[in-house]
């Protein structure tokens, strides 16, 4: 178990993931609860529990039978919850897991390791994305790019409305 | 009529009237012989009486009358006839004056007439020339300002029309390509931005935080 680092997959993308992994956590204490007070004999069926909790588990060295390391991933979680960056990006058509999993590896190796993101939709910037910062949006899409070289098309226009004078 | 028409008149009339008096004062002389041992003055009366009675009968007296009446109208005729040239030389003479004088009234009044004339056209010619230069000015005037914002609505129509252009250039491009460009094909260029704006992005969450 590292306790240095705590290494969040690209699966767990925001908090809504943290709180749904914090779910199923609760779920297999329970689970576990109800399998200690179970009588002997009786057969039982472990609930199964989702890649991105595997991979949590597994990146970090946790053993998610143990009630203590379940109880520190969900403090880790609680923490990373309540204190880790927020972004939200939001893109003109939905984005690829695949995507997702590229630009959140790029953004946890740059700008934090447990920053959390926020997926949005937005059909009018045609292509790009759109960051929003606490305090700031980054308008990195093409609707901006093209308002920006807008003066220079004014020159182009300029130039063939000249040409034609 | 002139003042010596006027004294001619009156000297024939007192010519007449002394010739009368004096026509009338001849006829009537006493004669020379006096009788004696009675006074001269009374003989005088006497004879004087005796004789002018004989001389001077009705029918002499009537004679003299009709001569002195005669000689009178001889004399009114011939006064009348000078009175009637000196009233047309006079009249004449007036005639010509008048003439003279309403020519040279008349020759004044159009010269004044003339030259009043002559200022109205040339007060009208300045007028008129002041008139067309203030109009050719404001015409000037005009014409400048008309131009000046016929070619500040040709910028702004052309200004208006090259930013309208690019804005439906924009739109028709973004419309044309949106959600058809492959989310995979933009990575390299949102990796791309991100990472031109890291620092931006770091420095943000570290305030926000």
């Amino acid at each position: 178990m590292n306790e240095d680092v705590f290494k969040l997959p690209t699966s767990i993308v925001g908090k809504s993931d943290i709180n749904r992994i914090l779910r199923e956590l609760d779920g297999l204490d329970d689970f576990f609860m109800s399998a200690a007070a179970r009588k002997s004999g009786e057969s039982i069926k472990a609930p199964r529990t989702t890649y991105m909790l595997d991979q949590l588990a597994r990146d970090n060295g946790y053993n998610l039978m143990q009630t203590d390391q379940r109880t520190a991933i969900k403090t880790k979680l609680i923490e990373i919850s309540r204190t880790a960056p927020s972004l939200h990006i939001s893109f003109a058509v939905e984005p690829t897991p695949r995507i997702i999993d590229v630009i959140l590896s790029w953004m946890r190796g740059n700008i934090h390791p447990q920053l959390m993101l926020q997926i949005g939709l937005q059909p009018t910037i045609a292509a790009g994305c759109v960051l929003r910062s606490p305090n700031k949006i980054f308008d990195l899409s093409l609707r901006t790019y093209l308002e920006n070289q807008e003066n220079y098309m004014v020159e182009l226009i300029q130039g063939a409305v000249g040409g034609k004078r | 009529m002139n003042t010596g028409g006027l004294i001619l008149i009156l000297g024939s009339i007192l010519s007449a009237t002394a010739a009368f008096i004096w026509l009338v004062w001849r006829t009537g002389k006493a004669p020379e012989d006096q009788a004696p041992g009675v006074a001269p003055d009374q003989i005088i009366d006497t004879a004087a009486k005796k004789d002018v009675e004989h001389i001077f009968n009705d029918e002499f007296r009537e004679e003299l009358r009709n001569r002195g009446r005669l000689h009178f109208e001889k004399i009114i005729g011939e006064n009348a006839m000078f009175l009637q040239q000196d009233l047309r030389q006079t009249t004449t003479q007036l005639n010509d004056y008048m003439r003279s004088q309403l020519t040279r009234t008349l020759q004044d009044e159009f010269k004044k007439y003339e030259q009043s004339i002559t200022d109205a056209k040339q007060i009208a010619l300045d007028s008129i020339e002041k008139t067309i230069t203030t109009i050719e000015q404001q015409r000037q005037f005009l014409e400048e300002q008309m131009q000046t914002q016929a070619q500040t609505q040709k910028t702004q129509i052309i200004a208006s029309f090259e930013k309208e252009m690019a804005g439906i250039i924009n739109h028709y491009i973004l419309r044309a390509i949106g959600n058809q460009i492959d989310l995979s094909d933009q990575l390299d260029y949102i990796l791309a931005e991100l990472e031109a704006n890291k620092n931006a992005i770091v420095e943000d969450i570290k305030r926000g935080t």
